[in-house]
């Protein structure tokens, strides 16, 4: 089964989270930055916990990152996503602190500090999904 | 040592405890368990039904308060109270129930956690069943589509993150399994009581999510668990041994990160559980270090979650849990029995509160694994994302 035919897609309204879908339809990684001290908002969220700003902003970042780990599912638990499928956890070099999930199909062969690379991947007109693969 | 902590030290006691049966399919609901065990509970404490006065209940459950009250003829329901979340609630349900007592908004409360985990609602099923998910402050669109469904998987990632990090191999991860089993095996009550388990056997299980294969996994199970909180003072009149409450904590991480799993992926270190933050606030309110501790039931949702807090709880250092677990310092005689019921991986996931049972019973002298003379027992509820925590000593 390919990605465009699963039905589990994400929320890309959401006030605090939308940004990060609107960058993956425009082909960005894009991470929450608030606007008055610089602290990475991951997860995403309005309010600054180190400054206790209100103002943020979305940046985009290079779609490069290092596996942090992952997970060959075998066991299916959900009928959209047939096994075995690989989970991949990339942590983005170029926003230390913000770590993103992808979706391999199959069993690759991985190694924890490899190198990644972001691809995009159009499900449909609302939703892209940023995918991660072995560069 | 504070002030506050000997206003709570040893002030109570657990002075009942009950179960259901432990099956894959009960045939009875939720609030039948709930009930069934609750009356076991309350006859051990040597309490009549309508004397409870409170209720602490988990979060995740389908019973509530007044269903409870009702059919036990309750009079004077004076304190009712909730803890979140899931697995993390079951110590701290505890703590709650005894920090009533001593605040004097109650004199014998019940502490409960029933389910149908196994027929009924799943935790190992995936929830994502809607076209869309996320949103709301869940962070689910962050992980549902690519297939993060479970908390299973979640502790795979987890796990091959401490073996990259620390070496950590899947035979350390099967000595846990089989500790957990032998324990069921000497326990009637047990699920997996009348099926041996050896590192063969473990080994050729199938895959769940690598590198956690099948008896990584703990039961889902259907059953129910209580206790009966009450003061030090008046649990001495109770027909059994007092479990007196040492001390109980709640611990969270430094930027815990929010929503209700998921998110915790997204820790600085992934490798160190909010277990780290409840044992150190436990052990300082307890007045005791885990050389204090003569036996453990540690929260064993999966393998991978034991060798954690076995290093956060202070047993050994952090990256060392496999080789502690596999020099068999978990085993009967070893620095710190573990799961002595079998735990939640080969006795039943009663999402914790199995394990405030067994420790009681450990303080009684009548495990099915007794570890001789023990005085001390840790409990833990220290999963994901919060965690929680207690120690229970003999009087």
């Amino acid at each position: 089964m390919t990605q465009s035919q699963r039905r589990v897609l994400p929320e890309t309204q959401d006030p605090d989270t939308g940004g990060f879908w609107e960058g993956a339809r425009l082909g960005e990684i894009r991470v929450l930055e608030c606007s008055s001290c610089g602290t990475l908002l991951h997860m995403p969220r309005a309010y600054c916990y180190r400054c206790g700003s209100w103002d943020n902003h979305w940046k985009a970042v290079a779609g490069t990152g290092r596996l942090h780990s992952w997970t060959v599912v075998e066991h299916q638990v959900h009928p959209d996503f047939p096994t075995p499928y690989t989970v991949v956890l990339v942590d983005l070099d170029a926003a230390p602190g913000a770590r993103l999930v992808g979706y391999l199909d199959g069993a690759p062969e991985l190694a924890v500090g490899q190198p990644m690379r972001a691809r995009f991947e159009n499900v449909d007109d609302d939703v892209t999904l940023p995918q991660w693969d072995p560069a | 040592m504070s002030g506050d902590d000997l206003a709570f030290r040893d002030r109570c006691a657990i002075a009942g405890i009950g179960t259901t049966d432990f099956t894959r399919n009960s045939g009875r609901s939720d609030f039948t368990l709930a009930l069934q065990a609750s009356l076991a509970a309350i006859e051990d404490a040597g309490l009549a039904p309508g004397e409870i006065d409170g209720i602490v209940r988990c979060d995740l459950d389908l019973v509530r308060h007044n269903d409870l009250a009702h059919v036990l003829g309750v009079r004077d329901l004076s304190y009712m109270g909730d803890v979140s979340v899931g697995g993390v609630a079951p110590s701290a349900m505890v703590g709650q129930a005894a920090a009533a007592v001593i605040a004097g908004l109650a004199k014998n409360v019940l502490v409960f956690r029933s389910l149908n985990g196994r027929s009924g609602r799943r935790y190992g099923r995936s929830s994502a069943t809607q076209s869309k998910v996320g949103g709301n402050n869940t962070y689910d669109e962050f992980f549902a589509p690519y297939g993060l469904l479970t908390s299973g998987q979640i502790f795979a990632l987890i796990a091959q993150r401490h073996m990259a990090e620390f070496g950590t191999k899947e035979t350390d991860l099967a000595q846990i399994a089989l500790t957990c089993r032998a324990r069921a095996n000497a326990n009637p009550g047990a699920q997996m009581h009348d099926r041996k388990l050896t590192l063969d056997d473990y080994l050729n299980a199938r895959m769940i999510a690598s590198p956690l294969r099948l008896f990584d996994f703990c039961l889902e199970t259907d059953g129910a668990c209580a206790v009966v909180v009450t003061s030090a003072e008046r649990a001495k009149d109770s027909p059994n041994p007092p479990a007196l409450i040492r001390a109980v904590s709640q611990g969270a991480m430094l930027d815990p990160q929010p929503g209700v799993q998921f998110p915790v992926l997204m820790r600085d270190t992934i490798t160190t559980l909010p277990a780290k933050a409840t044992a150190d606030k436990l052990y300082s309110r307890a007045g005791m270090g885990p050389s204090d501790i003569d036996v453990a039931q540690f929260y064993d949702c999966f393998s991978i979650t034991v060798l954690l807090q076995l290093e956060d709880f202070g047993f050994c250092a952090k990256g060392e849990g496999g080789p502690f677990v596999s020099s068999g310092e978990i085993d009967m005689g070893g620095t710190i029995p573990i799961n002595t019921s079998g735990g939640h991986l080969s006795d039943g996931y009663v999402h914790g509160m199995s394990h405030v049972v067994e420790a009681v019973r450990q303080i009684r002298g009548t495990s099915t694994s007794q570890v001789p003379g023990a005085q001390t027992c840790l409990v833990t509820s220290t999963p994901l994302p919060p965690g929680s925590a207690l120690i229970l000593r003999a009087s």
